[in-house]
């Protein structure tokens, strides 16, 4: 045993791993092939009668594993692009280009000590991270990401969204009052004050578009869209999208409306207690509700997966392989040693200090490049998801920015004068948008 | 404020994302260092030679030049004594000139407080555009000046601090540091070779100890003392060079 | 209360039978209340909550009290209604040790009193010695102290344009001006040897005659200066947001600033054209042409403002002092060991952040008898108290940016 425990801590850490992950794997894949074997027949007749169930699981475990990678290049986005502008370089050590730097980050917190201070409220102290992260992953379920892949298309999709995302002020009240610290309720009562605020202008301002779509379904308000980028909502609805894009700054309590957090006020407002992962919640939470922001402005107003011209998808490229018969063997045989060597031949010529191998790696790695972008091409083309999934993340990545962008260069306003804005000028202004779409409405139809 | 609403946030999002593109301020620092600026006022160290014994000689310009006096020797001097305290500050003065004396073989004038003779420039001058008015050709310029002037006078040394750059304490310690530098005419010649005689009989019978007390006095220490008599003879010519230099 | 002997507040003990400061874990009342009975009437009535009202303890870690202030703040919601400054977080008795050392001792004493403008604390400690020794002062060498300072003065002013705007929540112009700093901070580097206490001025002079390190930098910098402050400040003065929070906020009357005994920006801000370069001319500034900025709103846009006004004036002073610097010596001949007579002297600068004063007393020995420091932040300080109160948090923070305190000077 003891033998058996030194040669273990003797292992490198990858090894470790492995030593403890093989041996579970190996058996839940026994058990697991038992399991198919014995009762393999009622299981697929059950999930094939209640596809939905399925749908369910697929899609909840998918918006659960994408809201990590998401939340992660968001953080790094926002350290790198801030530090960009302020003529800094930002993090650079981990990774190329410092882009596991948030990976890094969510390592620490991982790590970090699970304190909850003296006189908090234990139990709601605990929820109130779940409560925010729950509510943002919940929004994730109905954004249409490309034609097809979507978590759920409800007809109330919008209000569901609008519904769940307004939960979250639910937990940050929770934190800013279980925290037992009066800077954290006074972050959980402004961020009350200001979800609440900004929620009424943020519903009303597309009421407008409502009326124009006439369905509250996400899905069918891009698949309006489709067509020329004229056709997206945002020509139709400016005054409609610009109230839209401020309440939602707001309700995503990003700069100049971090009022939540502001850390030259009230420390780290709701967040001045929390450490450790349940702050990580917080954190993963707020960048992935940048994203869910970003996404729902995409979907709303800028044509959501449609690209900017009719694209003509699908094309189906006619390629049969089988055609070419035993020269398809050859060719998967000969082409690639060939076009690594192609490939490393400039290097190995051009640069005279660098060794053989070297230039072979680099012609391996151009070539394993070469091959990825070849594929991810083709499933562009001929995939209609594909090329959606990509129009509409770099759609949504481009307004991350924009948020980003605005955290970079605006100082943060004061409480009363972001409350009077939402009162005295979103909320009349979402009004006029509203009256003006449907009297236009009215004497088109006549 | 402008009046159209909104202009001030869009022309400071401009101005951003123009920085966004600049180059950028950052000294990645354990890669790239900065140059300490030459008048640095840092960390003070006492810095040892090949041979392990202290580069510092004790010579008190440093304590001089401290304004706040903070600075106070202590450690080993060119005699081997150890932890040495000096006295009031007020005869920092009258150390120097006996520290610089015992360390150079020869009176040095304390010129800092003192009258100077002038000299004429034009020779200097040339020295100094044949060798680009640069620091880094210091040891040449003195030489060519000693060369010129017969020594080197502290009006020259002032010259030369002005036009290369380097201070004058730097210029000073050289001139006072390299054995073939005169600060005086060599009238004084007679007095320095002796005393330039009597202290290498010193550093010799020093390094000797020394060597017994490292290699337990069976130990090659003859070498050292062959190459520095030899290098320090009277008759040697001023180009020649110190072998500790 | 009333039969305490006298030193009882020393007494720093906890008494565990007091209420006010038992943590009672389930009621959660653990308030800043100080364990000690009330000692003036003042505090007996400020530690006395109201309907409605809480206390926060804000500082001395907190992330925009500007070093290590500590303000007990009496809030109504978010609106302040009292507060209470509790200094001496970062006190080192600095008058103390200077009576201590000799006179050139002081000199490093007094740098990091403030450390972001070292030199004009330095500057009236100098000035006072020099009067008490009766010494006079080379000319280059007062021409090469202005033109450090208003080096230094300019330092001071960039941090302060972005410690405002990070004080109301931009993140990017602190690290514009943090730029800016450095290059003037690499300057003086080379001028003095030192990055940020520069201890520079000596008795009778200052410590090196200018180089050719710093003289190219600082010709380098002066070319593009007034276009890069320029283009720093656009991301500010022109914002809605920023403009709207500043304009009208804690503003102060001229009779109250004057009453104050405030001095600097922040009088000038209050149109009150006091200088203390030209109402008591010290150094070689009679000869040097410069206005003095000021503005009448007295709130804080106007007290950023005069401090953007007061770098394009130290960029005109440093101009002349390049072209009007003469030959010479850089120090005065004095003796190594400083004995004045006995006698008082008094000297004061005007600084980045008002007026800097110092007083000596000398009794004839080779050591300050008296060393009486004057620091502008500490008088400041004392705006707080009417300034803060009715605004919110937010507001109160800005209030406090906008005075440009510097918690080194205020506790010496």
């Amino acid at each position: 045993m003891t033998a058996m425990a030194r040669s273990f801590s003797r292992l490198t850490l990858g090894g470790k791993i492995l030593f403890t992950l093989g041996p579970i794997l190996f058996l839940l894949t026994i058990g697991l092939v038992l399991l198919i074997a014995i009762a393999g027949k009622p299981i697929v007749d059950f999930l094939a009668t209640n596809i939905w169930l399925v749908r369910f699981v697929v899609a909840a475990t998918a918006v659960l594993l994408m809201s990590v990678p998401t939340a992660f290049l968001i953080i790094y986005m926002e350290m790198k692009i801030i530090a960009l502008m302020n003529l800094r370089i930002g993090p650079d050590r981990v990774g190329p280009f410092g882009s596991l730097m948030s990976v890094i980050h969510g390592l620490k917190v991982l790590a970090k000590e699970d304190f909850s201070p003296t006189g908090a409220d234990r139990l709601v102290f605990t929820l109130a991270p779940v409560a925010v992260f729950m509510s943002t992953i919940m929004a994730l379920l109905v954004l249409p990401f490309a034609p097809g892949l979507f978590g759920a298309d409800m007809n109330i999709g919008l209000l569901y969204l609008f519904a769940v995302s307004g939960l979250s002020v639910v937990g940050l009240l929770m934190a800013g009052w279980s925290s037992f610290n009066k800077y954290s309720l006074l972050g959980g009562l402004r961020s009350a004050a200001q979800v609440i605020s900004y929620e009424i202008p943020l519903i009303l301002s597309v009421v407008g578009l409502l009326l124009l779509a006439g369905t509250m379904s996400l899905n069918q308000i891009v698949v309006k869209q489709g067509g020329w980028f004229w056709n997206w909502y945002v020509f139709q609805q400016p005054l409609g999208a610009l109230i839209f894009f401020i309440a939602a700054t707001a309700e995503a309590n990003r700069t100049p409306f971090d009022l939540t957090e502001a850390d030259s006020e009230i420390v780290a407002g709701f967040a001045t207690e929390y450490s450790g992962m349940r702050f990580g919640f917080f954190f993963f939470a707020e960048y992935v509700n940048v994203f869910v922001v970003s996404g729902l402005i995409v979907t709303l107003f800028f044509g959501g997966w449609n690209a900017p011209f009719p694209w003509p998808w699908p094309i189906t490229l006619n390629i049969d392989p089988g055609s070419l018969g035993l020269g398809l063997l050859f060719a998967i045989l000969i082409v690639p040693p060939l076009l690594i060597l192609a490939l490393a031949a400039p290097f190995y010529l051009g640069r005279s200090s660098m060794p053989w191998w070297q230039a072979l790696i680099i012609g391996f790695v151009l070539f394993n490049l070469l091959v990825i972008v070849a594929i991810t091409g083709w499933a562009f083309v001929s995939w209609n998801w594909v090329a959606g999934l990509m129009v509409f993340l770099g759609k949504s990545y481009l307004f991350v920015f924009t948020f980003v962008w605005m955290r970079g260069t605006l100082p943060r306003v004061r409480i009363d004068q972001l409350m009077g804005f939402a009162w005295k000028w979103l909320l009349p202004a979402s009004l006029l948008n509203l009256f003006v779409t449907a009297l236009a409405l009215v004497v088109v139809n006549k | 404020m402008s009046l159209v609403p909104g202009l001030g946030i869009a022309k400071g999002m401009a101005l951003t994302l123009k920085k966004f593109f600049e180059p950028k301020a950052t000294i990645k620092y354990p890669e790239v260092r900065l140059d300490v600026p030459p008048k640095f006022r840092g960390r003070l160290q006492l810095l040892y030679d090949e041979y392990g014994t202290l580069k510092c000689e004790t010579c008190f310009q440093c304590a001089q030049a401290c304004p706040i006096e903070c600075i106070d020797m202590g450690g080993v001097d060119t005699k081997g004594r150890y932890h040495i305290h000096w006295g009031a500050p007020e005869t920092y003065g009258e150390r120097r000139d006996e520290s610089a004396l015992r360390r150079s073989g020869r009176p040095v004038p304390n010129q800092a407080y003192e009258h100077f003779d002038p000299i004429h420039p034009d020779a200097l001058m040339a020295i100094l555009e044949r060798f680009d008015f640069d620091p880094k050709n210091m040891l040449h310029i003195l030489e060519s000046t000693q060369a010129e002037y017969g020594h080197l006078p502290v009006a020259a040394l002032k010259l030369i601090s002005q036009k290369t750059g380097a201070w004058y304490a730097m210029i000073y310690g050289a001139a006072s540091y390299y054995r073939h530098l005169r600060l005086e005419p060599p009238s004084a010649e007679p007095l320095a070779a002796a005393t330039a005689d009597a202290r290498a009989g010193r550093e010799t019978t020093f390094l000797a100890s020394f060597d017994a007390a490292l290699f337990g006095g069976t130990a090659p220490g003859a070498s050292h003392g062959t190459a520095i008599a030899g290098a320090e003879s009277p008759g040697t010519a001023p180009g020649a060079g110190p072998a500790r230099a | 209360m009333t039969a305490a002997p006298p030193h009882d507040h020393l007494h720093r003990e906890v008494p565990s039978d007091d209420p006010r400061v038992q943590l009672d874990e389930a009621a959660g009342t653990f308030e800043p209340v100080p364990p000690y009975p009330p000692r003036t009437e003042r505090e007996a009535e400020f530690y006395t909550l109201g309907d409605g009202e809480m206390f926060i303890n804000m500082g001395p870690q907190h992330p925009s009290t500007h070093g290590v202030l500590r303000v007990v703040l009496k809030l109504d919601g978010e609106n302040v209604v009292d507060l209470d400054p509790v200094l001496g977080y970062l006190h080192r008795g600095v008058e103390k040790l200077c009576e201590n050392a000799d006179y050139h001792h002081t000199i490093a004493y007094l740098d990091p009193l403030e450390y972001i403008s070292s030199l004009f604390c330095e500057w009236p400690g100098v000035l006072a010695f020099e009067k008490l020794l009766d010494v006079e002062v080379p000319r280059r060498a007062e021409y090469i102290r202005v033109l450090a300072t208003e080096l230094n003065r300019i330092l001071s002013h960039s941090l302060f344009m972005g410690w405002m705007a990070l004080d109301l929540g931009g993140l990017t112009p602190i690290l514009w001006s943090f730029i800016e700093r450095d290059e003037i901070a690499e300057m003086l580097a080379s001028l003095t040897g030192q990055r940020l206490l520069f201890n520079y001025l000596r008795i009778g002079g200052v410590n090196g005659d200018l180089n050719h390190d710093f003289m190219s930098r600082l010709g380098d910098w002066m070319t593009r200066a007034t276009t890069q402050i320029d283009n720093n400040l656009g991301l500010l003065n022109q914002n809605e947001i920023f403009v709207r929070r500043m304009r009208g906020l804690g503003t102060m009357d001229k009779e109250t600033a004057f009453r104050m005994a405030m001095t600097g920006p922040n009088l000038r801000a209050s149109g009150v054209p006091l200088d203390f370069r030209r109402a008591h001319p010290y150094s070689v500034f009679p000869e040097l042409e410069f206005d003095i900025p000021t503005r009448d709103e007295g709130d804080c846009l106007a007290r950023y403002l005069v401090r953007i006004d007061e770098i394009k004036q130290s960029l005109r002073i440093i101009d002349q002092c390049l072209h009007n610097m003469p030959d010479g010596p850089i120090m005065a001949k004095l003796p190594r060991l400083l004995r004045p007579r006995p006698g008082r002297a008094y000297a004061a600068v005007e600084g980045p952040r008002g007026q800097y004063a110092a007083y000596v007393i000398s009794d004839g020995t080779d050591q300050p008898f008296r060393m009486r420091i004057h620091d502008p932040s500490f008088v400041h300080l004392q705006a707080v108290g009417t300034l803060m109160p009715g605004h919110l948090i937010a507001d109160a923070m800005a209030v406090m940016a906008s005075l440009d305190p510097i918690m080194g000077g205020v506790d010496k």
